[in-house]
């Protein structure tokens, strides 16, 4: 019940953040220009538009996360309403998953609108409704969550600047780190490939989300990933929301 | 009261740990399950959407040679991972890339060329990548060199191979012995009339014995070539008037299909096998 309250309060507050309307004003600008650049190409206009339509869900959804998330704890400090908040009989936990609660629900709100500009641009160009284009688009929302969840994370102990910039090395390293796997198969068994095998391991890897590639060509996707992938993206997040609260109950506000 | 709510603290922090390390372990585990299904790949996939160099260059901010240098590394790494199996399939169009980004880096050149011919079997790939650095690169003649040794060994397009060293040889700079090269592609192509005049070009202008020696045994087997062909077509117009091969060389000139009996660069007789009606030399041209 107050995870809920604070969840409403926080989507509140990001409803009137003029730099949500500002992305969602530039995602819909990326989604809608990607008719233009389709104009440039010499073959299948559609697959340009909804690789470019894709990547601005992704890319300005990605910096929602991080430019909001990324201020929502340090705002509470900041400006001392911390102190009322935790006065009364809530847990700090709480106050961390309302949070993080109500940063999902903007996310998920303003995912459906540019998923809606996304589907009726493609749909002006091919007359039919793509359902195969959802799955990438759920996706796209799972990586956004767990992004969302490291913005908090960084949020609870640092400034935005620098929540911003960790929050943003977390999602490069999540889209890089299974180049990893090829150095592991170059190396020789030792104390180096554990530790790059351990690095593997733990890294995010955020191409699990990344459906994309498969659903613009029309290639099939394994059933089986779908639901290995959604459980490591819940996992991780529910890792890094309780490193999160973990960090922030160590807090002294005093 | 605070022993209590200190106790509680310990024991939500102990489970809150606990949690992380479940968390974490699921993850973990998850990921390795994740990474057993095998997702089906666009040919090339990996690859296909970088972008030319030509336009490449503008997002370096400046650090155009820094690119360069990263795309190479990741390609050697690429290329040598044979459980990719499309990875040849753009591979003119990287190195073109690392060429447009850093013009004088050698190595992608020359790297990328032998990659074309000896992993992905690809010589057109070879000559574009080779024909790139010798374009940006105008003082170097390494890159028809290469060129000409793939078309002269690989491809067996002599006139190709002809070519290149030609080019090669107008660029200071180049071994003597790519001349040679060029004999030995025109002899290859079939021309040995040029052949035979550039031989003897390399064997008067040569600047040591060594190199006088090798364009004599050349010469000599231009030369053999050229009278066994003589020969060739002498018997075959005597088995056409006389219906049986001639029994000797001797014979060939007496009926007058030769004008003289043919003898090698050192005055000694060819050796003819009347079954075949072919001559051959007594030594080998590389023995004498």
């Amino acid at each position: 019940m107050k995870i809920g309250a604070i969840a409403g309060i926080t989507f509140k507050e990001a409803k009137r953040d003029r730099i949500l309307y500002l992305l969602f004003f530039f995602a819909a600008l990326g989604i809608g220009g990607a008719r233009v650049l389709a104009i440039l190409t010499v073959g299948d206009r559609v697959k340009i538009i909804k690789d470019v339509g894709l990547a601005s869900i992704s890319l300005f959804g990605v910096l929602m996360a991080i430019l909001i998330g990324t201020g929502l704890v340090y705002k509470e400090i900041d400006k001392k309403t911390i102190f009322t908040l935790l006065s009364k009989p809530l847990h700090r936990a709480e106050f961390i998953l309302g949070k993080f609660l109500g940063l999902v629900l903007t996310l998920f709100v303003m995912t459906l609108f540019m998923s809606l500009i996304f589907l009726a641009i493609v749909f002006a160009h091919t007359l039919k409704i793509e359902g195969t284009l959802l799955v990438a688009v759920g996706y796209i929302f799972l990586e956004l969550v767990l992004v969302t969840a490291v913005a908090i994370l960084f949020s609870s102990f640092s400034t935005p600047i620098l929540s911003s910039l960790f929050a943003l090395a977390f999602y490069l390293i999540g889209h890089l780190s299974w180049g990893l796997e090829l150095i592991l198969k170059k190396m020789a068994p030792g104390a180096g490939k554990t530790l790059v095998r351990f690095l593997y391991t733990v890294l995010p890897d955020l191409e699990n989300f990344n459906f994309r590639t498969e659903v613009v060509h029309g290639l099939p996707i394994p059933p089986g990933i779908y639901l290995s992938s959604f459980l490591y993206g819940v996992c991780y997040t529910a890792f890094i929301l309780g490193l999160a609260v973990l960090v922030f109950r160590r807090r002294d506000f005093i | 009261m605070a022993k209590t709510s200190s106790a509680k603290k310990s024991s939500t922090t102990l489970l809150l740990v606990v949690f992380l390390m479940a968390a974490a372990a699921a993850f973990m585990a998850l990921k390795a399950a994740t990474d057993r299904v095998s997702r089906e790949k666009l040919p090339g996939s990996s690859i296909i959407y970088i972008p030319s160099g030509k336009f490449l260059k503008y997002a370096t901010f400046g650090y155009r040679a820094v690119a360069a240098d990263a795309i190479y590394l990741w390609a050697i790494q690429y290329y040598s991972t044979p459980t990719i199996d499309d990875r040849f399939d753009h591979l003119d169009h990287i190195f073109a890339i690392i060429n447009e980004l850093d013009p004088r880096y050698q190595d992608p050149y020359e790297v990328g060329a032998l990659i074309a011919v000896q992993e992905a079997r690809n010589p057109a790939a070879a000559f574009s990548i080779l024909d790139r650095g010798a374009a940006n690169n105008p003082d170097q003649w390494v890159y028809p060199f290469n060129a000409g040794h793939v078309a002269l060994m690989t491809l067996k397009d002599y006139p190709l191979a002809e070519k290149y060293f030609e080019q090669c040889m107008k660029i200071p700079g180049a071994p003597e012995f790519v001349e040679r090269l060029r004999a030995n592609a025109i002899f290859k192509k079939g021309d040995l009339r040029t052949s035979w005049e550039t031989w003897l070009e390399i064997y008067k202008k040569a600047p040591d014995e060594r190199t006088k020696k090798i364009a004599s045994n050349h010469l000599y087997n231009v030369k053999a070539t050229i009278d066994a062909a003589a020969v060739d077509d002498a018997a075959a117009k005597y088995r056409e008037r006389f219906g049986r091969p001639p029994s000797d060389l001797e014979t060939l000139f007496r009926t007058g299909f030769l004008r003289e009996v043919p003898k090698d660069m050192d005055g000694q007789d060819y050796l003819y096998d009347p079954a075949t009606g072919k001559v051959k030399t007594v030594t080998s041209p590389w023995r004498r």
